[in-house]
């Protein structure tokens, strides 16, 4: 299958002008030390550098990537060095929104299963809600008093949750889990994808142009 | 590498760390970041808990914890930017990323699981048949009382899980992925495999009734305390805060590349609890890990317990084969 036309997706690509007085075997020279780092093994042809990482540390300036080819080539304006690198931490974060996605249809689906219980649950006669005490020295220091529960019946106002109208009515540890988070995350993903797609290809170009350049 | 007693311990004998408060560096600076840095985190907690306190019962809810938990961790990511502990924990792009979906898969798979297997099936369970929800002598005390015993009986339960898991090789199977983090950032105590997070989600503390209230200030104490486990912000954290609370310092010794050091400090927020128990070390290191500091990926991170288990398993069972002498 041919996957150029959607490989620029965890592929990175770019090109850095050489200094004229640079030759191409020095310009790898410079680079090499950027791949002598743990879990990192590369090897060097004429012109051509290419590298692959296992488990890169944490802070190795590429560790999002995985494998990739650096080659020197002539061009009418001089020596150039192209690379092309590849990262799954790029793939997999593009794909991250679709399995929070699924996890938010799953959310649903489970939700849904457990409604058949609640309803035959909530059939049965509710026992009488207890008010809520306050200790006097609460009321000392002018805390709000506790909502107290409606009467049978009426909507929400257990003894855990209090009263009010929203979401929180049946209290944090009553309420089914959400589809919600699975849909920010999702979104999140997204964005995060587009950022380190930019900030990724931005990095490694200084980190080459640095590199070569000496400083 | 000689390490350093510590009572009947020697710690340090395999990777560097420090040990002592006097030996810790502080917070390098002008008069204001001096100021800010060492504060911050006393000022925050007790601003959370006056703001719990006082909320009105339209505020006083889930989704405004959620909320500041959200915006809190936000501000903690900006101080990592601004005052860092250690460079080599910098937070690149790609460990943002891991943290970031371990934070969702919390959020989603782990919670699910809570509520349905979980803490919420069990604290309903236990409450329906041991009729703890008629215990109202809880609700009736002082909210402060009622947030402080939710927050450190939940801390004590965390406390032996967390040592069980240091200690009995099924449960250890489970944790040791999160101990091959090789920094602090704020979302790192979100690493790890989701079984071992679904396990320490398990407490005790939920089994009380309580005031919805006395809860949201319970988890003041795990957001202004809890949180600063695993960051790289420098902070001079004040003399009774670090012998009260849990620190970074104290958990980069858990973290440590040292085995020794990473057999200490296990609270998640009351530090207090491992001096009762013995096994407080006060000190901090910044080589973290596993395996001389191999960062493990989010497919082994996710296999790993299995694999291992099966591993272990198969050689328990191996029965050597026989060869006939020659």
């Amino acid at each position: 299958m041919n996957l150029t036309a959607i490989d620029w997706i965890w592929h990175v690509r770019g090109d850095v002008p050489l200094a004229p007085a640079l030759s191409g075997e020095d310009a790898l020279d410079r680079l090499s030390p950027l791949f002598r780092q743990t879990g990192t093994s590369y090897e060097r042809m004429t012109g051509l550098l290419r590298f692959r990482k296992q488990d890169p540390a944490a802070q190795d300036k590429m560790s999002v990537f995985d494998s990739g080819t650096l080659q020197v080539e002539q061009a009418p304006e001089g020596s150039v060095l192209r690379y092309r690198l590849s990262s799954k931490a790029l793939l997999y974060c593009f794909l991250a929104p679709l399995l929070f996605l699924a996890l938010a249809q799953v959310t649903i689906g489970i939700n849904m299963l457990g409604k058949a219980p609640d309803k035959a649950a909530s059939a049965k006669p509710e026992p009488e809600a207890k008010p809520i005490p306050m200790n006097p020295i609460d009321k000392a220091l002018g805390a709000p008093e506790p909502e107290q529960p409606k009467k049978a019946g009426a909507k929400g106002g257990t003894a855990n949750g209090g009263g009010g109208g929203d979401a929180d009515e049946d209290g944090p540890r009553n309420r089914k889990p959400s589809p919600t988070p699975a849909y920010v995350f999702a979104g999140i993903f997204a964005v995060l994808y587009l950022v380190g797609r930019l900030l990724e290809d931005r990095l490694v170009k200084a980190l080459f142009r640095k590199t070569l350049a000496g400083a | 590498m000689t390490g350093i007693r510590v009572g009947k311990r020697v710690i340090g004998a395999d990777a560097p760390v420090t040990i002592g408060w006097e030996n810790i560096p502080k917070v390098e600076g002008g008069p204001v970041k001096r100021f800010i840095f060492t504060w911050f985190q006393p000022t925050m907690l007790f601003a959370l808990l006056i703001f719990w306190y006082y909320a009105p019962n339209s505020l006083a809810k889930a989704s405004t914890a959620i909320t500041i938990g959200i915006a809190f961790k936000v501000l903690l990511l900006l101080l990592e930017w601004v005052n860092p502990r250690h460079a080599s924990w910098r937070l690149t792009w790609k460990e943002f990323a891991t943290d970031l979906f371990y934070v969702g898969l919390g959020y989603t798979v782990i919670r699910l699981a809570g509520f349905y297997l979980g803490s919420g099936a069990m604290t309903k369970a236990v409450q329906q048949a041991m009729h703890w929800d008629k215990i109202t002598w809880f609700v009736s005390m002082p909210l402060l009382v009622q947030a402080f015993l939710i927050a450190f009986i939940f801390d004590f339960g965390q406390y032996w899980m967390h040592r069980g898991m240091h200690n009995w090789y099924p449960l250890w199977l489970t944790h040791s992925v999160h101990h091959y983090i090789t920094q602090l950032n704020v979302n790192k105590g979100a690493v790890g495999n989701p079984v071992e997070l679904f396990l320490i989600g398990l407490g005790v503390g939920g089994f009380f009734d309580f005031l919805p209230r006395a809860a949201l200030m319970a988890g003041a104490f795990g957001l202004a305390v809890g949180t600063y486990q695993h960051i790289n912000v420098r902070f001079n954290s004040p003399r009774w805060w670090r012998f009260l609370f849990n620190t970074t310092e104290h958990h980069s010794l858990h973290h440590s590349l040292d085995y020794e050091a990473t057999r200490s400090n296990y609270s998640g927020t009351f530090i207090i609890i491992d001096r009762m128990f013995g096994t407080c070390v006060d000190g901090e290191a910044e080589l973290l890990g596993m395996e001389g500091g191999r960062r493990m990926s989010i497919r082994e991170q996710m296999t790993f317990p299995f694999t291992e288990g099966w591993k272990t398993l198969k050689e328990k069972f191996h029965r050597p084969v026989s060869l006939p002498a020659e």
